[in-house]
């Protein structure tokens, strides 16, 4: 009986989703993620390699996305992307459930790995890593589509949006973002956070829908 | 640093993407281990942060999964052998299984021949002991007979007659034991003449003019009982044809005598 409900509620809340659209749909994977991953994760310490699998399905996506915008090369994104999660694979006992979220440590993991490999590939090494991110521009062989952005980031105003492409899509460093926009520091740093807490506004939306389903139930 | 600045200074956004020093990273993380509301605020932009990139997702070719698992198999030679252990184990076990299992089919099969073995051994003694037990009463029926002939032969009233053969049987006698006291006639026939197949010696009492069946004298025994008739005068031994007859053939009268 218990089952039954609990499936029904399943088959109900996913059913909604898809009546709804692509960004509730992406925000209730995220939602079941969190329950799921603690015992992922303990598993993958204890080298199961059917956690990395599982782990992988769940976040490759994301990841891929962040490596293709960033290096703007699909096989080296390609290659970059299986060494982000042989890195996870090997350094899983090094993740700190207390620090912060299993995705921003995949994240940080990706993001210094393809921010290397900008540097070492740039013949005229430069120590500013903004000159780097202006030269890669030049080489880019990828789909244009790979570097659009979806979901509720689309909804935010030009500046917020770009912000947020700069530091969380880009890898550029707050310092290195600010010159791009050609702003001063503080109002890049106040734009991050309008752009936060707007998302934060509409994610928040889709929950009270999602929990509106819920009760409907 | 407080934490007014900590979050007016985007620092909290700028450690969650690694764009701070180890040193400063060692801060953040103090604060955030500290202050509860901090953390909070800090969990939903991680939480804020993996929606947003969860909603930007985009799929990988699967080659790249199954060369990474393909990667860590080949190279992880601790789960190789992870794996291989319980295998081995459950093989041990298995074995010591099927070496039991055959043990006790091999046990089994033996005992089974054991039985076979002890239940024809004891057919065979029950047998024999049947055997033995028909014998045990053959001899106990005989000891009996011979004993009742003993008793008659001992007893002191016992009449001895001796009845000595006419020119049909010229050497031949019989001596009768008649006691009227137990009412038991008993004759030795030791010395009478062999007969042929198809005749046998037949005794008879004389009552009253009227010749009454003893009995056909039998051929196996030496010493044997006959029927004792009450009120006979006389004892009378003819020739018959085997088995017996109703009446006495009187002209092969071989013997008789006349009773006190």
């Amino acid at each position: 009986m218990h089952l039954f409900v609990f499936c029904s509620a399943f088959v109900y809340i996913y059913t909604g989703l898809y009546v709804l659209d692509e960004q509730s749909l992406t925000f209730g994977k995220s939602l079941t993620l969190m329950q799921n991953d603690n015992q992922l994760i303990q598993q993958l310490q204890n080298k199961d390699e059917r956690a990395l699998s599982l782990l992988y399905d769940n976040y490759a996506g994301a990841i891929y996305s962040v490596i293709l915008k960033m290096i703007k090369d699909e096989g080296k994104a390609q290659n970059l992307l299986q060494d982000t999660f042989m890195t996870v694979w090997e350094k899983a006992e090094s993740y700190d459930a207390t620090k912060g979220r299993f995705y921003t440590w995949i994240y940080r993991i990706a993001k210094n790995k393809v921010l290397n490999v900008l540097r070492k590939t740039d013949p005229l090494i430069q120590t500013d890593d903004f000159s780097v991110y202006n030269q890669k521009e030049d080489a880019i062989s990828i789909d244009a589509e790979y570097l659009e952005l979806n979901g509720a980031v689309t909804q935010l105003e030009a500046h917020h949006k770009e912000a947020i492409e700069l530091v969380y899509f880009k890898g550029l460093t707050h310092r290195e973002a600010h010159q791009e926009m050609d702003v001063p520091l503080g109002t890049f740093k106040s734009y991050v956070r309008q752009a936060l807490k707007q998302l934060r506004e509409s994610y928040t939306k889709m929950l009270s829908l999602l929990l509106l389903i819920l009760n409907a139930l | 640093m407080d934490k007014k600045t900590l979050l007016e200074n985007g620092l909290l956004e700028q450690y969650l993407l690694g764009e701070l020093n180890a040193k400063e990273c060692e801060q953040i993380e103090q604060f955030l281990a500290s202050d509860t509301e901090l953390k909070t605020y800090f969990d939903q932009l991680e939480q804020d942060f993996e929606t947003l990139g969860l909603e930007n997702a985009i799929t990988p070719p699967s080659a790249i999964k199954s060369q990474l698992l393909d990667t860590i198999t080949s190279s992880s030679g601790t789960s190789k052998v992870v794996e291989l252990k319980p295998n081995t184990n459950s093989k041990w076990y298995l074995g010591i299984a099927a070496s039991v299992a055959a043990l006790l089919l091999v046990g089994s099969f033996w005992l089974y021949n054991q039985l076979n073995e002890v239940k024809q051994q004891l057919k065979t003694v029950e047998n024999e002991k049947t055997e033995l037990n028909d014998k045990l009463n053959e001899l106990n029926q005989q000891i009996e007979d011979e004993t009742a002939l003993f008793a008659t032969l001992v007893h002191p009233d016992t009449e001895q007659y001796i009845l000595k053969g006419n020119t049909l049987i010229p050497n031949g006698k019989v001596v009768s034991y008649v006691n009227h006291e137990t009412k038991s006639v008993v004759i030795n026939t030791e010395r009478l003449p062999e007969l042929d197949a198809e005749h046998d010696y037949q005794m008879w009492a004389d009552v009253e003019g009227e010749m009454i069946n003893m009995g056909v004298i039998s051929k196996d025994s030496n010493l044997m009982a006959m029927n004792y008739i009450d009120h006979a005068e006389s004892l009378n031994i003819t020739i018959e044809p085997a088995g017996g007859n109703d009446h006495p053939t009187v002209e092969k009268l071989v013997t008789n005598i006349y009773l006190n």
